[in-house]
């Protein structure tokens, strides 16, 4: 049976999760700046890691409400041991989980495959986008270079949360672990009359 | 999240946490809308003055602190000032093409990004991370399970480090703590999450459990084991964080230090 809202096991699960992506955005921090060849944006390439607690989350729990909890505990996470960025990544955070969890939404929470993840990933990347618009005038760059920011910028998100997610996901399903937090399907119950 | 240095307990540990996150997270959207570099520089002066004169930790430790900013700083400007539009050209080189415009729109990123970090560091050396949660279900009605669920996760990092260390060593042993390329370090990657990963979840669930059993989530009037207020520190703050703002915002018109008042 299904209940509604999240429980506190799906809840502590997803913060525990998602405060281990916490720590790895942190460290992601001077890896990001250390690989910025002065303004050429192959650093765009690996931002798509800062997503990639909400698509992890929402394949690991399948739950409602799960993507934007984990993004939102990551960055709270990251913040919490003391980001470079600071503030900024409490607001980041929420809007990037928000969008993954509104494509999530779109699709009623019911498609758990690679291409979902995947628009879950470019929705957060919109999200990342829309406040550098107003936060870094990114409008203001060159054309060619801001070309370059924001494809290298999709093309890592896609990557890292889209695919590498699905497939840390799949790895992990492999240990048996994701049993213990999945709801029952009708599969499951299906597999009961045989 | 504080490490091992020692501080003093100053009025700015005494503030209430949720205050403190009202007070502060405001500032992001004022910042955002701010376009003038004059304003921010002050505003960095100021609040940077804040962090040094009341967080209490001592000022070699606090000069450590802003080393990476330092990086932040440049690494947040440069994009901005190598290949930003303008019309004054300084210098162009190939692609590179520095303006004034371009020039002054980047040192005011790094300032942005300057700010930004202050008051997020302001905020992590001077919270305690159990009475922040604590504050929020108390003054911010954060429901329960999330706040103690935040504060069980926070408790389990040290033994998730610990796991670390011998998922790093076992790799070690056997010569796979390193890999070439960027598909290779994906793979690298994966051999570290998976055990970690596998073993928080289980931890995660038996932790759930007896934390329902001993009724973390129950809602209606609860007692809590810390009880925090607001208090006349949280005044100060306020009052102090207006100060620097006003203060600020009137130098910047009567005494600028660049002619340029809007960046776009």
């Amino acid at each position: 049976m299904q209940t509604k809202g999240l429980k506190l096991t799906d809840v502590l699960t997803t913060v525990v999760v998602a405060i281990v992506f916490g720590i790895v955005y942190k460290v992601w921090g001077p890896l990001y700046y250390a690989v910025k060849p002065l303004g050429l944006h192959l650093d765009q390439l690996i931002y798509g890691m800062w997503f990639i607690a909400a698509t992890v989350a929402y394949l690991l729990i399948r739950k409602p409400g799960v993507a934007l909890l984990a993004e939102v505990a990551a960055a709270s996470g990251e913040f919490l041991v003391g980001s470079e960025w600071g503030l900024e990544v409490l607001f980041y955070g929420f809007v990037q989980g928000l969008l993954a969890e509104l494509v999530f939404a779109a699709f009623r929470y019911k498609r758990f495959d690679v291409a979902v993840v995947s628009l879950a990933a470019v929705g957060s990347t919109i999200a990342s986008l829309v406040l550098d618009f107003y936060k870094g005038y990114i409008d203001q760059l060159a054309w060619w270079n801001l070309t370059l920011f924001i494809g290298a910028r999709f093309v890592g998100a896609i990557i890292i949360a889209g695919v590498f997610a699905y497939s840390l996901v799949k790895a992990l399903e492999a240990t048996g672990v994701t049993q213990l937090l999945r709801p029952t399907t009708k599969e499951d119950y299906d597999s009961l009359d045989k | 999240m504080r490490w091992n240095i020692e501080y003093k307990e100053t009025w700015l540990h005494q503030t209430n946490p949720t205050a403190k996150l009202l007070l502060f997270l405001p500032m992001f959207v004022v910042i955002v809308f701010v376009h003038n570099p004059n304003v921010l520089i002050n505003w960095t002066i100021g609040f940077t003055a804040l962090f040094m004169l009341f967080s209490g930790y001592r000022m070699k430790h606090v000069l450590l602190f802003f080393v990476p900013f330092l990086f932040i700083f440049i690494s947040t400007s440069s994009s901005m000032i190598l290949f930003g539009k303008g019309e004054t050209t300084w210098f162009r080189l190939g692609l590179i093409h520095i303006t004034e415009e371009s020039f002054y729109r980047g040192v005011h990123l790094g300032f942005r990004t300057l700010l930004f970090a202050i008051f997020g560091l302001m905020f992590a050396l001077t919270t305690k991370p159990v009475l922040l949660f604590y504050s929020l279900m108390q003054q911010a009605k954060l429901k329960p399970k999330y706040a103690y669920s935040f504060l069980a996760a926070i408790r389990l990092l040290p033994i998730m480090l610990e796991e670390f260390q011998t998922v790093h060593q076992a790799l070690k042993v056997r010569r796979a703590a390193k890999a070439k390329g960027f598909r290779g370090k994906l793979e690298l990657m994966k051999r570290y999450a998976i055990p970690l990963l596998s073993q928080s979840i289980r931890r995660a669930q038996r932790i759930a459990v007896a934390m329902e059993a001993k009724g973390f989530t129950s809602e209606r009037t609860r007692t809590f084991y810390y009880e925090v207020t607001l208090g006349k520190y949280d005044v100060y703050l306020f009052v102090v964080m207006c100060v620097i703002v006003a203060v600020g915002y009137y130098m910047a018109g009567a005494l600028p230090y660049v002619a340029i008042k809007d960046v776009r």
